[in-house]
């Protein structure tokens, strides 16, 4: 069992997606002006990931929210949650990644503590935090209620990155996608690829996270099988040789 | 009510405990580095000049553009050039091979001190900031002889 067809169809489209933009980004685009080497390349990927990681934090705070709110209360949005955050913290892992080789080339480091770097590496340590918290054993709901007020205070850094460039100074540049100003800093195949690259990684993001959610159900009820068995055992040795 | 019970024991929530405080100390660390260096990620050129006294021969990191003609290669791995921004400029003097993308025009922020009591600044590290707007280098890849025939 693999899941219902939309979600087949997802994982089909966000796959044809990705190699469409890396087709797209690779050969068909472009190089930049300024630019060498055709590092202009990598923005069609690096966005479309930090993306993915603040549409998964979003997600993982709502679901939070709908399991902390008494009339929504319901163990599928712990779940979600989880879920959502670990396709998040796998994307967070990737910006830092994608950037880091960005920046070499083209700020000539690595690595260094501006105030978009630093909000993320604090976001990936905050939800890496989440995750390990999750995994701490205890009362099932009591596990949940508590991971459900972590992933609300975790929430908080994601507004702080998006805005940082512009709160603060930073060798970051501002996002090529203006999502406040409504503005794009990019034009015609660069700009359409970049689009693209931003729905695919969000095909990606949603065929990844609704496995993820099913995963974490088919552990639960094995674990809930596990218990049954255990139980019916003893409860058989209590009862004595048939 | 699901009866889940959670996997480990004794010995993973000692596990747990470790990477608990090792991401416990990681945050802390973040978070002193984002008070200390990021709030304030470096100086104006104008803003270094008027806090020359105070500053000493404090390391720090300063920001400017890279004055058009200004640029000159000493030995293979030292460069000067000046910075300017709001009216004032500062010479800088770079050991260590700048950055590719290094080029007048663009603003940098380089990592350094002042020279003795000096308007003049030794760096060892350049970073080159760039805008978020990438400009198509050949647009379409039409076969004319663009304008601006430069590709860079």
């Amino acid at each position: 069992m693999t899941g219902s067809k939309v979600l087949k169809a997802t994982g089909i489209l966000a796959l044809v997606g990705v190699a469409a933009t890396a087709w797209l980004g690779l050969w068909v685009t472009p190089d930049a002006v300024g630019f060498p080497h055709g590092l202009v390349r990598l923005l069609y990927i690096h966005p479309p990931m930090a993306w993915v990681a603040f549409v998964a934090y979003g997600m993982a705070f709502l679901s939070s929210m709908l399991y902390l709110w008494p009339r929504t209360r319901h163990i599928r949005f712990d779940r979600m949650a989880g879920a959502s955050a670990e396709v998040g913290v796998v994307f967070t892992g990737l910006t830092l990644a994608t950037g880091s080789i960005w920046g070499r080339p083209t700020w000539g480091v690595w690595w260094t503590w501006d105030p978009l770097l630093t909000t993320t590496a604090l976001l990936f340590v905050l939800y890496l935090g989440y995750l390990a918290l999750r995994r701490v054993p205890g009362d099932p709901e009591v596990v949940a209620r508590r991971s459900a007020i972590a992933a609300l205070i975790a929430f908080v850094d994601v507004p702080v990155v998006y805005f940082s460039v512009s709160w603060w100074r930073s060798l970051h540049q501002a996002p090529t996608i203006d999502f406040t100003g409504r503005h794009l800093y990019v034009h015609g195949s660069m700009a359409w690829t970049l689009l693209l690259g931003f729905v695919s990684f969000t095909l990606a993001y949603a065929w990844l996270t609704a496995h993820r959610y099913r995963l974490a159900g088919l552990q639960d009820s094995e674990a809930d099988e596990g218990l049954r068995y255990a139980l019916d055992e003893r409860r058989a040795e209590g009862l004595g040789p048939a | 009510m699901s009866a889940t019970p959670r996997r480990g024991g004794a010995g993973s929530s000692r596990r747990l405990a470790v990477a608990g405080l090792v991401i416990v100390l990681a945050l802390g660390f973040l978070v002193y580095k984002g008070l200390t260096s990021a709030i304030v990620f470096f100086k104006t050129t104008n803003e270094a000049i008027a806090q020359r006294a105070t500053l000493g021969n404090a390391t720090f990191q300063l920001e400017g553009t890279v004055v058009y003609g200004s640029v000159h290669r000493l030995r293979t791995t030292e460069v000067s050039f000046a910075i300017s921004q709001g009216g004032a400029t500062i010479h800088v003097d770079n050991t260590g091979d700048p950055p590719e993308m290094f080029r007048p025009g663009l603003p940098v922020v380089v990592v350094g001190h002042f020279v003795g009591n000096s308007d003049g600044f030794a760096s060892d590290q350049i970073m080159v900031k760039h805008s978020q707007q990438y400009i198509a280098a050949h647009p379409g890849r039409v076969k004319v002889v663009s304008k601006s025939g430069k590709r860079t």
